[in-house]
């Protein structure tokens, strides 16, 4: 009787250490990344442009990220950033329209008040402040309460 | 003795309640859970309900409460298809109707220029003179005494009535050009009068300093800096003076946001001046 209970054990224990070497993928070490997982922005850094203003606001921008914003971070509390702004407002009016709302936009960013009670925000957490509410059309003006929090990006 | 009696007891319990037939799918039934549901605020459900049997009920109630329920959805616009269907006989008419205006304001934001109709008694005729009152102050061309046009509303509407009339004739906005000229004038002034005043202070200082730069380095005979400083100072300048004729047009958005907003959240309180209706006493 105590052999069989043995022999009985003895083909369980082969065939279940057998089974557990069928598995295709070993255990083997793993390579985790210990990186703090980050919100990487999508930069264009190429030069393609409708146009001569388009062109020279682009140049300016990919300079900018290139030598200074990828080195220093990202610090513009606004959205879109005041680069990405430039270069929207090139898009919506034109190179000497964009620049006096970049300018007036780095001097709201300059602006040590600005405070949460005066601009929407996207969900991250910076201000929202599109250039289509300053290209002086009226009829583009979409208004958003400081207590709207937009989509990121 | 006690298993007979046990077993005697036992078999009628089991068998009457398969004896009683309930037929959930009698109209009348139906109709019962669609009341219910519709009392319970489920319009959505308790409308499918009501479609299944309106055909054989033919009931002008079950319409009009299709027809509340969907404008309580916010389907105005179905709400109304159903409107055409209702009978001018209906004792519910004269509430459809009103009813049927409020959709239409809902989808349209604009004056209602229907006429009242003999049917409405007089609670129904002061929703509706309220209603169509309100109505004009989404009419461009409005031009109405104020005595006049808060005379339809009670006493305790009035005062936000009037606030609304106050704002459709004079509006506070500021003027974009002023702003535009304050600044060119004084740097920062434009956005100090449309209420920005960090963006002003800073506007002021970031101009007067490149200014200074400017005539400073001038002075020194350092031309090449004093002309760098020179084009941003103007750059600053002239973008304060563009900032400041946008700020005061976001200005003037803001003031139509808020008026929009007030008038939506001020008719959604008085239910649209309509009736309380309720079917679930």
């Amino acid at each position: 009787m105590r052999s069989k209970l043995n022999l009985i054990l003895l083909f369980l224990f082969i065939t279940t250490s057998a089974f557990c070497q069928m598995e295709n993928l070993k255990w083997q070490k793993s390579d985790p990344s210990y990186e703090k997982p980050t919100k990487q922005v999508h930069r264009d850094y190429s030069f393609e442009a409708d146009n001569p203003g388009e062109l020279i606001a682009k140049s300016l921008a990919n300079a900018y990220w290139f030598f200074i914003s990828d080195v220093d971070g990202d610090n513009c509390p606004f959205r879109p950033s005041c680069s990405s702004f430039l270069l929207q407002s090139v898009k919506e009016t034109n190179i000497f329209q964009a620049s006096l709302m970049f300018f007036d936009r780095f001097t709201r960013d300059m602006n040590i008040a600005k405070g949460d009670e005066h601009y929407p925000k996207v969900s991250a957490g910076y201000f929202y402040d599109p250039p289509k509410n300053y290209t002086l059309n009226q009829g583009k003006i979409k208004y958003l309460p400081p207590a709207f929090i937009a989509d990121d990006e | 003795m006690r298993y007979i009696l046990t077993f005697y007891l036992l078999i009628p319990l089991s068998s009457l309640p398969q004896t009683t037939s309930f037929d959930f799918h009698l109209p009348e039934n139906i109709k019962k859970f669609a009341d219910h549901l519709f009392c319970e605020g489920d319009y959505l459900r308790a409308i499918e309900q009501y479609d299944l049997i309106k055909q054989i009920l033919d009931n002008d109630t079950i319409e009009f409460k299709v027809m509340l329920g969907y404008s309580s959805l916010g389907f105005h616009q179905e709400s109304n298809e159903i409107f055409k269907v209702v009978n001018d006989k209906s004792n519910f008419y004269a509430d459809a109707y009103l009813l049927s205006l409020k959709n239409q304001l809902l989808i349209a934001s604009k004056l209602i220029n229907d006429s009242s109709i003999a049917l409405f008694n007089s609670i129904q005729m002061k929703s509706f003179s309220k209603l169509t009152t309100i109505s004009m102050l989404y009419d461009d061309e409005f031009n109405i005494p104020k005595e006049k046009f808060i005379s339809p509303f009670d006493e305790e509407e009035r005062n936000s009535v009037s606030s609304f009339y106050d704002y459709k004739v004079e509006p506070q906005y500021k003027s974009p050009t002023l702003a535009g000229i304050m600044s060119a004038i004084i740097p920062g002034s434009g956005k100090m009068y449309v209420g920005e005043w960090g963006d002003g202070i800073t506007a002021l200082l970031a101009t007067s300093l490149f200014a200074f730069l400017a005539y400073d380095n001038f002075s020194a005979d350092h031309t090449t800096r004093a002309w760098i400083f020179t084009g941003l100072g103007a750059f600053f300048y002239a973008g304060n003076i563009y900032g400041s004729v946008a700020s005061a047009q976001i200005f003037n958005a803001r003031i139509d946001f808020a008026f929009s907003n007030g008038l939506e959240l001020f008719l959604q309180q008085q239910n649209y001046f309509l009736p309380e209706y309720d079917f679930c006493k």
